[in-house]
């Protein structure tokens, strides 16, 4: 081979090398959460709610997990999304609204599990939104907390009327991962330049009410997965709410 | 002939120019480590795939195992209540002992052939190796830190940086990679050289007392303490006598199953005349004190093993002989292995 051939080999292969530019397929959607208590803005600190057993209470703390997002398709065939976790808190504004990437097209409902699915509480130490130092991850029993709701209340006979609700649990009858999917009142359409967003307002009373009320009188401490913890699950299955839609 | 010298210089100059650049100086790749394992083993459980050992991310491990900088007050590093000599038990204390003077309500399990064990403590409470640090780290009784308060640490020591940088990469220390690092050491501390080893793999022979010991073994006790790990991995109720000040409940307070009340892990019995006191609690300073509790020992309560139910007699010339056996299960080169062994940290 000519030497000036060998240099001519050597160009064409530098430019095989450069990334091939594929027409993108994807397109944005956001996931919106506005936490509430019955109709009313939930605000952590001073204000004081009622539960559904008309018991006052206050709220410093209130987080969870979003995971395994899916959109389902006109056809009502499922498109599942790369698995992605979200810890959604109400006292980082950033968290109540995710960002998320879909192929291209028409979807009439919204999936995700509320809480984190077992794999990954069994897969060792793992990082970014599942990161233990999040608080959310129980080392004397390994498992993440799904849900995790703090504050007090006068009727509580724990410590300071401390109200703690750390529900968790990923195995067997009392897992309290539950599975949620509502129907958009509107197709939304991921295609590009668009970024059609949902908004979910999240009642985080459901949790003490139907099908398992709670008294704060009775039951001010949850902090291991069980059958408290999952019947609260049952609980907040019906937390969600999809109050707006933007497709745009 | 010259010209091909050029074109061959510049050709290599090309493919220096499509290098990747990664700042001023590339970190180099850590060195893959091979971790030992023994033929007659059954396959780890540990996957080494999510998690590959190396140079660089053992020595970080050992590091960080000995370091008392992971407790609160800088006062206890792993090493503290799991010292080698002692197969990485407690040598002579009950139970684990903390930052503040505190006490734990449990005895500080040896350490070695953790990349068999599926779940780890005493009650299995702990489903991964990766976050089974985390436990003695943050516990109120043990080490007693916030993970994130020793994350921005770690973050903040230049030395620590720099070994988390070639271990695993340039970048944030997070808490993952602190896991990973403790995990790379912890899967290295195997135990597999005991003369019953030796004798298992036709290079020893047992004495007679010793072989009178293996026969009793076999009979008497291997059910639950299966070879070659010496455990079977399981939880049972030995029928150990409650303990009122303790009040442990066992594996039960994992599964809140009643089925499972004062039910605890079977231990290995690898290196167990180097590791006293024995029982989850401590209880037994003395190897003989347990041959006597299996004798004639044994408390009947609803969750009572079967195998021990009736108790497991044993004559003074057979415990004379199972001593005997369990002291060829020691595993000197193991304790005295110099790869494992305490690093003084001074910066």
């Amino acid at each position: 081979m000519k030497p000036c051939n060998l240099l001519f080999t050597c160009l064409v292969f530098c430019i095989a090398c450069k990334k091939d530019i594929i027409p993108k397929k994807e397109g944005n959607f956001r996931l919106n959460f506005d936490h509430k208590i019955g109709t009313a803005a939930l605000k952590l600190g001073a204000t004081v709610y009622k539960n559904p057993s008309a018991e006052d209470f206050t709220i410093s703390t209130f987080k969870y997990y979003i995971s395994n997002v899916y959109l389902v398709k006109m056809d009502n065939s499922v498109q599942a999304l790369p698995a992605s976790y979200h810890l959604v808190d109400e006292s980082k504004t950033d968290s109540k609204s995710i960002l998320l990437l879909a192929p291209q097209g028409e979807y009439r409902a919204i999936g995700f599990k509320l809480g984190v699915d077992s794999t990954r509480n069994v897969s060792g130490a793992q990082t970014d939104a599942l990161d233990p130092v999040l608080g959310m991850f129980w080392s004397w029993n390994s498992g993440y907390i799904m849900v995790k709701m703090e504050g007090a209340s006068p009727l509580s006979a724990a410590a300071n009327h401390m109200l703690t609700f750390h529900i968790g649990g990923f195995k067997g009858q009392y897992n309290a991962v539950q599975d949620i999917r509502i129907q958009t009142p509107i197709s939304i359409t991921v295609g590009p330049d668009r970024e059609p967003a949902v908004t979910f307002a999240v009642d985080a009373n459901a949790m003490f009410g139907q099908p398992n009320p709670v008294s704060f009188a009775t039951s001010a401490t949850i902090h291991a997965p069980g059958e408290a913890a999952w019947k609260i699950s049952e609980n907040y299955k019906n937390m969600f709410r999809i109050t707006n839609v933007t497709d745009l | 002939m010259k010209q091909y010298v050029v074109y061959t210089c510049f050709v290599l100059a090309l493919f220096w120019a499509c290098r990747k650049s990664g700042g001023d100086a590339r970190p180099a790749t850590p060195t893959p480590y091979q971790v030992e394992l023994p033929a007659n083993f059954p396959a780890p459980v540990y996957d080494f795939a999510q998690n590959p050992t190396t140079v660089e991310g053992v020595a970080l491990g050992r590091r960080l195992f000995y370091d008392p900088r992971l407790s609160r007050d800088s006062s206890i590093s792993c090493g503290f209540c799991h010292q080698q000599f002692a197969a990485f038990a407690h040598f002579d204390h009950s139970l684990s002992h903390g930052i503040d003077n505190r006490n734990g309500i449990r005895s500080v399990p040896s350490l070695f052939n953790l990349i068999w064990q599926k779940d780890f403590m005493w009650d299995g409470g702990v489903n991964h190796l990766d976050v089974q640090p985390l436990t003695p780290i943050t516990d109120e009784s043990e080490m007693g830190e916030d993970l994130q308060r020793l994350i921005d640490r770690l973050n903040a020591d230049k030395k620590y940086r720099s070994l988390f940088d070639g271990a695993f990469g340039p970048g944030e220390i997070n808490s993952q990679k602190l896991f990973r690092a403790l995990s790379q050491f912890m899967v290295t501390m195997n135990s597999f050289n005991s003369k019953y080893d030796s004798v298992f793999n036709k290079k020893a022979q047992f004495t007679a007392d010793e072989a009178g010991g293996y026969a009793i073994f076999q009979a008497k006790c291997a059910a639950c303490h299966k070879e070659p790990l010496f455990t079977d991995g399981s939880f049972r109720n030995n029928g150990l006598p409650w303990n009122e000040f303790l009040n442990d409940a066992g594996r039960m307070r994992i599964t809140n199953s009643s089925d499972d009340l004062l039910k605890f892990r079977v231990p290995s019995l690898r290196n167990i005349i180097k590791s006293p006191p024995y029982m989850h609690d401590g209880r037994f300073y003395d190897i003989f004190k347990v041959f006597e509790h299996y004798s004639k020992g044994i408390e009947q309560t609803p969750t009572i093993d079967p195998i021990v139910k009736n108790g497991i007699p044993l004559s003074t010339e057979e415990q004379r002989q199972l001593y005997l056996f369990l002291t060829t299960l020691t595993d000197h080169t193991f304790i005295n292995n110099k790869a494992l062994s305490e690093i003084l940290i001074d910066n």
